[in-house]
């Protein structure tokens, strides 16, 4: 086999291994991770503004690609889900850890009080 | 460190620089791409083209190695947010080219390296695998960065 198969074979074999590791996904935040933190509906209402707003309005009152979360019935499950796996062209994992308890707080609270 | 605690931290260590890990990512894809421009116009002028652009020469090339590498170290962290925390998605057409390309682009990127330093190769062999890694960030840079200033802002 001649020199030129080197880059190659090198690359293929990086490419494998990016694919693998992109698979197992060692790093995704778990659900147990973050299911025994108390989420804070304060410091929750500052992380949505940071992270979330763009796409869901300010206090999730619409107006961006994503959907209104004021007053949609959302529980915490539900919300939790989608911030670590993400859905539609949302990401997962904006957030994580204590941010992403306090903004499934946040979002809970906006989505129950408007109703 | 526990692994479940690394995404936290990680977020953490990101959001006192940007406004979220997606942000960053943006940012520093956007870099990367915008220094592949410079590695294509100083790879370009390397070959004896683009006569606008100052005389071939040690300057060029030290330009051409020194944007290469930074655009380098502008990926990583782009690559360990995607590669270790959100891993290979198919939900639609944009996120599945972002994912396929992401898998490939480091894979071209040693071929790349290794075709620079064989010089045995033929001389078509350099500029095909250079322009397709640069083809295929600009199509990772248009699939993700692009499609977030488009979409939800020019967040930082």
């Amino acid at each position: 086999m001649g020199r030129g198969w080197r880059p190659i074979l090198a690359g293929g074999a990086v490419v494998v291994g990016t694919f693998v590791l992109a698979k197992a996904t060692v790093f995704a935040p778990s659900t147990s991770s973050t299911s025994t933190l108390t989420g804070d509906t304060a410091s929750g209402k500052k992380v949505f503004a940071e992270n979330c707003s763009g796409c869901h309005g300010d206090g999730g009152q619409g107006g961006g690609v994503g959907p209104t979360l004021a007053g949609s019935g959302l529980d915490a499950a539900t919300v939790s889900a989608v911030v670590e796996h993400g859905r539609g062209v949302m990401p997962p994992a904006i957030v994580a850890g204590q941010e992403q308890a306090d903004v499934v707080a946040y979002v809970v609270s906006i989505a129950t009080s408007s109703q | 460190m526990l692994v479940a605690d690394v995404a936290g931290r990680y977020t953490d260590l990101v959001t006192t620089v940007f406004s979220s890990t997606i942000a960053m990512k943006v940012w520093f894809a956007t870099a990367a791409a915008a220094l592949g421009l410079v590695q294509v116009t100083t790879a370009a002028r390397i070959y004896g083209r683009l006569h606008f652009l100052p005389e071939r020469g040690p300057a060029i090339a030290r330009v051409h190695r020194w944007s290469g590498r930074i655009a380098f170290l502008c990926t990583l962290p782009v690559f360990f947010h995607c590669v270790t925390m959100l891993g290979f998605q198919t939900p639609d057409a944009r996120v599945a080219i972002h994912s396929l390309l992401g898998t490939f682009f480091y894979g071209v990127f040693v071929a790349k390296v290794l075709v620079v330093r064989d010089h045995s190769l033929p001389g078509w062999a350099l500029p095909t695998v250079g322009l397709t890694l640069a083809s295929m960030l600009l199509l990772l840079w248009l699939t993700s960065s692009f499609w977030y200033f488009t979409t939800v802002g020019f967040d930082f």
